[in-house]
């Protein structure tokens, strides 16, 4: 099966897109962020001071995450935010933090750590509250992760002028969505996206986790307009032309899981004239990752590298 | 290597499979429609496990006539509890029928104990009696009980698939007929631990740093988890599949491990491709389950 370069996803932006995710950042704004970080002693090194931290988000919901940074420097140091994947765990950003990043692993309501308030659970996530897109489950899990660019920002030792966000899967969609709608972000790097081209995607491909919208589907028949209309308001493709900072997006063309094509039709939706795509020939939804890692290295240090 | 095979290592796993026996499985078994499809009808299913303890998995069974082969995703290191794993056709459920459970800690077996990833590798790490894993291996082994009590199990052809825990389960429950392993954190777990800052093995790396006094006493306790120890036990033909070259638990490292396995085995490593990895895990079982001239069953873009 060879993925079209040119294929365009059925998604129509809203009209009112901006309007309602400006009053949706209107009342995120509004709430008090009050951060909590703490030094982890057990998980910090010699090199590495690990943070856990938490933070409020839209509905009051207090959002936990990792923050890893190195135990000495000067100056200022690059942030990054680190975005998860839809069933894995969010990882402590240690990584990161030894090639010299303060690095936030965010882990948006739901996850592991950010599940006491809100749990739509494992299936469930994506179709959660989709009736509406007031009600629905990403309404808030984007909130989680615009947050974590706050965080970063109240940060003493970032510098807010390099401050980039990366991710793969649905760490890929967060990051298209998180470059979009932060205008500090300056440099993105997005693999695999999830989030994007939803209606195509349940039908390129039949596996979880999109097919929990084919259950859907399948469950509440007559439901299919309603599901179209909220999910154009939280599909990636319909933030992509917000997107102005340099980034690179990476695919894999025999992907399993984010169909190839949906990557496509969202890296030609994207608005930034500084933008460049990875495609991996014979390599699925880890998109090229052994390869591609070291090219995400060399993106962030082009753009963040000099204080 | 790792040389300290417990002298005590049999009656230790002895003592829990006698614990295990005297809980009685209990299944309680839900349909849930919403995830059943043409091809398959999937339920939640509880059943017990030592303490006691209430663990849930998820059950999908292929519409008519059976017996049918039996994909066995045993627990994971990880939060969420998968119907079947991420990226996997979900038309195979037409075919086999698939059980995946939660160990204690995880989503959905999560009442009373609740475990945190990274954090569930190290609890009560102090003493073999409180050590978490011994329970987990006990819920893994449980689930192999639960599956054997279906009806509609070929019991010539039960696969255990997952992580270092599918050669766990086929090592301490002889109906285990085949495995697809990609160990990631018990395979001489302390001397692998120097060799990488990354999780899920830096836990080990974690507690040891954090409690020095404690650490002769972990790496005793770790060695009853051994893979290398339980390699011998195992009967099923079995497929391990490695890091590439350069990752921790490589071909190289994995080869001892072969070794120790007296089945049939393949030791296949990663081609840096979870479309490759995927599309050779998927083609062996498939081999073995139907034979060479049967296609797998796979995602739309591996075709």
């Amino acid at each position: 099966m060879v993925p079209d370069p040119n294929y365009i996803c059925s998604v129509e932006k809203p009209e009112d897109f901006d309007s309602f995710w400006e009053d949706v950042t209107k009342t995120l704004g509004n709430i008090d962020i009050d951060i909590s970080c703490v030094l982890d002693d057990f998980r910090s090194t010699e090199d590495i001071s690990v943070y856990e931290v938490f933070f409020n988000s839209l509905d009051n919901i207090r959002v936990s995450g990792w923050y890893a940074v190195p135990s000495k420097y000067s100056g200022k140091l690059p942030g990054l935010m680190l975005v998860p994947g839809y069933q894995s765990d969010p990882p402590i950003p240690r990584e990161w933090a030894k090639k010299g990043y303060a690095c936030l692993s965010v882990n948006p309501r739901g996850k592991v750590r950010s599940r006491s308030q809100f749990d739509p659970g494992y299936p469930g996530l994506l179709t959660y509250g989709i009736v509406d897109r007031n009600t629905y489950s990403y309404r808030g899990f984007y909130c989680d992760a615009w947050r974590g660019i706050d965080f970063l920002l109240d940060r003493d030792e970032v510098d807010s002028e390099r401050i980039a966000v990366t991710g793969s899967s649905q760490g890929g969609g967060l990051t298209i969505t998180t470059a979009a709608m932060r205008k500090e972000v300056k440099a993105a790097a997005a693999g695999a996206p999830y989030l994007c081209g939803y209606m195509d995607a349940i039908e390129l491909t039949h596996t979880y986790p999109y097919e929990e919208i084919n259950d859907y589907l399948r469950s509440n028949p007559g439901s299919r307009k309603t599901v179209e209309d909220t999910l154009s308001y939280f599909d990636g493709i319909s933030f992509a032309d917000r997107i102005k900072c340099p980034i690179i997006v990476n695919i894999g063309l025999q992907d399993n899981v984010c169909p190839p094509e949906t990557g496509y039709a969202l890296f030609n939706q994207i608005g930034s004239k500084n933008k460049k795509l990875y495609e991996y020939d014979g390599h699925g939804h880890e998109a090229g990752r052994y390869i591609h890692s070291r090219i995400v290295d060399e993106f962030l240090e082009e753009h963040l590298g000099q204080e | 290597m790792s040389k300290n095979r417990p002298s005590d290592f049999g009656s230790f796993w002895y003592t829990v499979g006698k614990e295990l026996a005297e809980i009685p499985v209990a299944p309680e078994v839900e349909s849930i429609p919403m995830r059943s499809t043409d091809f398959a009808d999937l339920y939640g299913v509880r059943l017990s496990s030592i303490g006691p303890y209430r663990l849930f998995g998820y059950l999908s069974i292929p519409k008519g006539e059976g017996p049918f082969p039996v994909i066995y995703y045993v627990p994971k290191n990880a939060s969420v509890l998968e119907i079947i794993p991420q990226g996997t056709s979900n038309e195979i459920r037409s075919r086999y029928i698939t059980f995946s459970l939660a160990c204690r800690g995880m989503r959905n077996s999560d009442s009373p104990y609740a475990a945190m990833y990274p954090g569930q590798l190290t609890d009560g790490l102090e003493s073999h009696e409180t050590y978490v894993y011994r329970s987990i291996v006990a819920d893994t082994v449980r689930g192999a009980d639960y599956i054997m009590t279906r009806p509609e199990v070929d019991k010539n052809r039960v696969a255990a698939w997952g992580n270092d825990n599918a050669i766990l389960a086929a090592a301490l429950h002889d109906s285990i007929t085949h495995i697809v392993s990609t160990p990631a954190y018990l395979f001489d777990p302390i001397e692998s631990v120097s060799k990488t800052d990354s999780y899920p093995l830096a836990e080990f790396g974690d507690y040891i740093r954090s409690n020095p006094s404690n650490s002769d006493m972990a790496r005793s306790i770790l060695e009853y988890f051994n893979l290398r120890w339980h390699a011998q036990s195992i009967t099923a033909n079995t497929l391990i599949m490695a890091d590439h070259e350069d990752g921790i638990y490589s071909t190289e490292t994995l080869s001892d491990l072969k070794e120790l396995i007296p089945s049939e085995i393949t030791l296949h490593g990663s081609e840096r491709s979870s479309f490759k990895d995927g599309l050779f895990a998927e083609n062996w079982i498939t081999s073995e389950m139907f034979g060479k001239e049967v296609s797998p069953i796979v995602p739309e873009h591996w075709r």
